[in-house]
């Protein structure tokens, strides 16, 4: 509509006379005229506003307990500098405090109610499937099958599922000029004037959050799938090892097998080293050694079908044993499969600068950890690099910080000290007294480096300048496993159905005709409720009273191992959604979210819909850190070089903050509101 | 005609710094040679008459498109005038390829491959005629080159693969010694625009003249070839990188076609 309007105009301009035509010219002067003394008044109202500059630094998992510790301990400087000059405050984090809902809380100033997101998956209460809470990557959706191919009829969709205006949005609709580096549940990234870079909820290549591949020869390793990761039996046969890198599942073919290249490698017979060849390239290493980024491409269909990612390989062992590690397959930054950045060209533009870097959500390599298939020395040196390229990416883009906002995320807290805490507790199942003096200061080193990486902002904040450094959540030990489910069903709150043996769906065995409440995800608790569930049974009148009741029980239950009786009590309060939750959204997730005492969280087979013969375990589990717990035990960070004014600020304070930074009225769906008194 | 190449390049790279500068220049002045050469090596008479008539015939399909017999002679004519244009220029492109094959050859040591980056591994594989021939065989170094992992033996493709990095810019020699011979390889660490062999072969005339800017192997060692992954050398433009053949491919059409209408030249 516009271009035709357009095009009538420049046609009116070619076959008017010029006397008709300066008519109007005239009185588009005067309105430009009009119009440019409009701009400059609203320029000058909101002059000092312009001005303003803003960096936030968010930093995932940064505890208020380790880093007052560490401050005080001398070791980071830079901190304790900012808390002394300017602020420092417990940040209430979000209900239930998981990334994906804190970080909604914080980019949209709603609770899960109005942001949608409730946990890392969420589930179709009709048919039971569940998918990722943050978005959704689908297929084209018609296609035509000619033999062993599939045709589609249109492209694919990347859709992010989390609703309500981020700040950056309302940002670029003000003219505020802005960088977002990461934040959390933005796949693919909204629309954007700024530059962003995708961060937590981008899928790998094969489009789950990191499916790592083992090759090994070792006869005991049992080949298959495990978690976040594929084991693959080779045979080194003269040396040489023939074997297919695992890619993105082929669309285009009928059932959908996983696309495959060829991936040869060849061992010294001697020397504890080997060459890797795969599509032409080649690389050597030795044992012990990790490769650098290498490309992959996957041919999906010939000619028009192909998808490029990048991988690292590193060498585990040679001799005796064959040990091959292959990350996972981002996708490449240079030539994205789906949409990671805005605008679209900024993450070639950036790995130009820095060189490939990972471009999956959680980029620590965790679930490898949790294997075995990497130690702790290999975990953490992956780790390391992850934290590296961040860097390495803040270096580059930081100096070129000039004006509106500036926001940079940061993983390495948060995944490390979900996965070394046990090394610095040894009250964990999982502590290893052998290991702790090698790898227990591992967090310290992180939190060390976050250090160093806010004495490189504290020179660049003036009196203009507003710097907030803020986590979603804090950190606490997580030492038991309660599986929910289990107690639901030995309460008789869930029913299985006659001689049922576990199935690989969730909840495949369940007698939803005799079930009234199941649990799901790292905090929810659902009622099974009529018309809304597949096979509801529980009126929704009825529902609250339920949750109620179940509540009471579990409040109540016990840890007959814990030393005293604040340690004992497994759950510390239960919170229904209907007391907590506002917005359009607020009956779509759970109806309770479970709130774990420090030490506790739901066990790792529960949330998925399955049933451990025990309801509490000790979790022996690498990842032995946690927050997804009672939010009130696990606050997060807020930090500024100005005074906060509110006394117990939450993550839903924050965007209204930056808006009031720069002058813009807050959202009315926005449930915070500034933590500092007006300028 | 290496001499020339040689030469050429020399002048040029001392004018202009940048390969991008370098691959304007060699494509403008190649679209205008090869339509002077294309002039005076063709029957321009010749191609302008076949290209008349082929016009005509083009013409007479628009106008008598009603009536069939007309449409169907014409497509016929159209067919063999095709045939006859292309016979008249086979013979001046045959002058044309040829020289601009050799020149692109040349031109792609140059522009084809960057040197070694200074500190960043490099793969020296040295191909022998037998499997018994790694048993014996080593590797001496400059001081400037430095092995980073222990050579990979792989007896089933008769190749040992060295890990290697430079520590400062220049050319080095690096020795190979085996079945008591010993052969040079030359490495290029740095920047700049080095003339870059990456592959040294034994006999394979026509391979060693499109692959290789070394001299024959001595035919009485038991290496085969000895060859270095070099980096693809991408040009820069608009933000995209792409191989110099590409963008001379397409600039010195562009010449051609331009310098063709400025001299008047039938092609």
């Amino acid at each position: 509509m516009a271009l035709r309007e357009a095009g009538s105009d420049f046609l009116f301009a070619v076959t008017v006379p010029f006397r008709k035509r300066l008519r109007p010219l005239c009185l588009l002067a005067l309105c430009a005229v009009g119009l440019s003394a409009l701009v400059s008044c609203e320029h000058a109202r909101s002059g000092a506003a312009a001005s303003r500059k803003m960096i936030i630094l968010g930093i995932d998992g940064l505890d208020p307990d380790l880093l007052t510790k560490f401050m005080a301990e001398g070791k980071m400087p830079n901190f304790a500098r900012l808390a002394s000059e300017g602020s420092f405050r417990r940040l209430t984090t979000s209900i239930p405090p998981q990334s994906p809902v804190a970080w909604s809380n914080l980019i949209t100033g709603m609770n899960a109610g109005g942001h949608g997101i409730f946990d890392f998956i969420h589930r179709d209460p009709k048919t039971f499937q569940l998918y990722f809470s943050t978005s959704k990557v689908e297929g084209p959706k018609h296609s035509f099958h000619l033999g062993s191919w599939v045709i589609p009829l249109g492209s694919g969709s990347a859709e992010q599922l989390r609703h309500g205006k981020a700040f950056w949005e309302i940002l670029d609709e003000q003219n505020v000029p802005n960088y977002v580096y990461r934040i959390p549940a933005n796949f693919p990234p909204i629309a954007a004037k700024g530059k962003t870079l995708s961060g937590m909820g981008t899928p790998d290549l094969r489009g789950t959050y990191g499916t790592f591949t083992f090759y090994t020869d070792d006869p005991t390793a049992a080949a298959g799938a495990v978690e976040g990761g594929e084991v693959v039996q080779v045979e080194v046969k003269e040396n040489r090892v023939d074997t297919h890198l695992i890619g993105p599942d082929n669309t285009f073919r009928k059932n959908s097998p996983p696309s495959t290249e060829p991936l040869t490698v060849d061992v010294d017979p001697l020397e504890a080293v080997a060459r890797i060849g795969i599509q032409g390239q080649q690389l050597v290493l030795k044992e012990g050694e990790w490769s650098g980024w290498v490309p992959v491409e996957f041919q999906l269909m010939p000619v028009i079908g192909n998808v490029k990612g990048i991988c690292r390989f590193y060498l585990k062992q040679t001799h005796p044993r064959f040990q091959l590690y292959v990350s996972p397959i981002n996708i490449d930054p240079e030539d994205p499969a789906l949409p990671i950045s805005t605008p679209s060209s900024y993450s070639r533009d950036l790995a130009k600068q820095i060189g490939e870097f990972h471009t999956q959500g959680i980029a620590e390599d965790t679930k490898a950890l949790t294997a075995g298939v990497l130690d702790d020395k290999e975990y953490l040196e992956q780790a390391r690099t992850v934290l590296a390229e961040h860097r390495r990416a803040f270096d580059v883009e930081f100096p070129k910080f000039q004006e509106g906002l500036f926001f940079f995320y940061f993983s390495s807290l948060d995944l490390n000290a979900h996965m070394m805490w046990r090394l610095t507790d040894p009250q964990s199942p999982a502590y290893d007294a052998a290991l702790a003096p090698q790898y227990g200061s591992s967090i310290e080193e992180f939190y060390e480096q976050i250090d160093q990486v806010l004495g490189e902002v504290l020179p660049k904040v003036d009196e203009n300048t507003t710097l907030l450094v803020l986590s979603d959540h804090g950190f606490a030990p997580y030492r038991h496993s309660f599986n929910l489910n289990t107690w639901l069903l030995n309460n008789g709150y869930i029913a299985r159905k006659e001689g049922a043996v576990e199935g690989s769906e969730p909840f495949s065995d369940v007698d939803w005709g005799r079930t009234r409440a199941y649990g799901l995800g790292l905090n929810g608790l659902y009622v099974n409720v009529r018309g809304r569930e597949r096979e509801g049974i529980v009126d929704p009148e009825q529902a609250d009273a339920l949750l109620r009741e179940i509540r009471q029980k579990l409040l109540e239950v016990r840890d007959p191992k814990a030393n005293s009786e604040d340690d004992a009590q497994v759950i510390t309060r239960i919170d229904l959604a209907s007391e907590v939750y506002q917005g359009p959204y607020a009956r779509s997730g759970p109806d309770a979210l479970v709130g774990y005492n420090r030490g506790y969280r739901a066990g790792w087979k529960t949330i998925l819909g399955a049933f451990p013969a025990d309801v509490l375990e000790d979790n022996t589990n690498a990842w032995s850190g946690d927050h997804c717990m009672d939010f009130t035990k696990v606050p997060g960070v807020l930090l500024s070089n100005r005074k906060i004014d509110a006394q117990t600020p939450a993550l839903t304070d924050i965007a209204p903050t930056i808006l009031a930074e720069f002058g813009i009225a807050k959202a009315k769906e926005m449930k915070g509101q500034s933590v500092f008194q007006p300028r | 005609m290496a001499c020339f190449a040689a030469f050429s390049f020399s002048m040029v790279i001392s004018i202009l710094t940048g390969p991008l500068a370098i691959v304007i220049v060699v494509s403008v002045v190649v679209g205008l040679a090869m339509v002077v050469l294309f002039g005076y090596t063709s029957d321009q008479k010749a191609i302008g008459i076949a290209k008349d008539q082929l016009k005509a015939h083009l013409l007479a399909v628009r106008l008598y498109r009603d009536q069939i017999p007309v449409v169907m002679g014409s497509y016929g004519k159209i067919l063999r005038g095709t045939v006859r244009y292309l016979k008249l220029a086979f013979k001046p492109l045959l002058y044309v390829i040829v020289p601009i094959t050799l020149l692109m050859v040349q031109m792609d040591r140059y522009l084809g491959q960057t040197p070694i980056p200074v500190n960043a591994p490099f793969l020296l594989t040295v191909h022998f005629s037998s499997s018994d021939a790694l048993n014996d065989a080593t590797l001496a170094l400059p001081s400037e080159i430095v092995m980073t992992a222990p050579p990979v033996h792989i007896a089933a493709d008769y190749q040992i693969v060295w890990r290697l990095a430079g520590t400062r810019d220049g050319s080095y020699e690096m020795n190979i010694n085996a079945g008591g011979q010993s052969v040079e390889k030359v490495v290029c660490v740095g920047g700049g625009l080095p003339r870059i062999s990456t592959v040294r072969l034994r006999g394979q005339f026509w391979n060693r003249v499109f692959s290789s800017a070394e001299p024959s192997l001595p035919e009485n060692v038991s290496i085969e070839s000895i060859s270095i992954n070099y980096p693809d050398r991408n040009i820069e433009i608009a933000g995209y990188g792409m191989n110099w053949i590409w963008l001379f491919f397409i600039l010195s059409m562009v010449a051609g076609f331009i310098f063709k209408e400025l001299l008047g030249i039938q092609i």
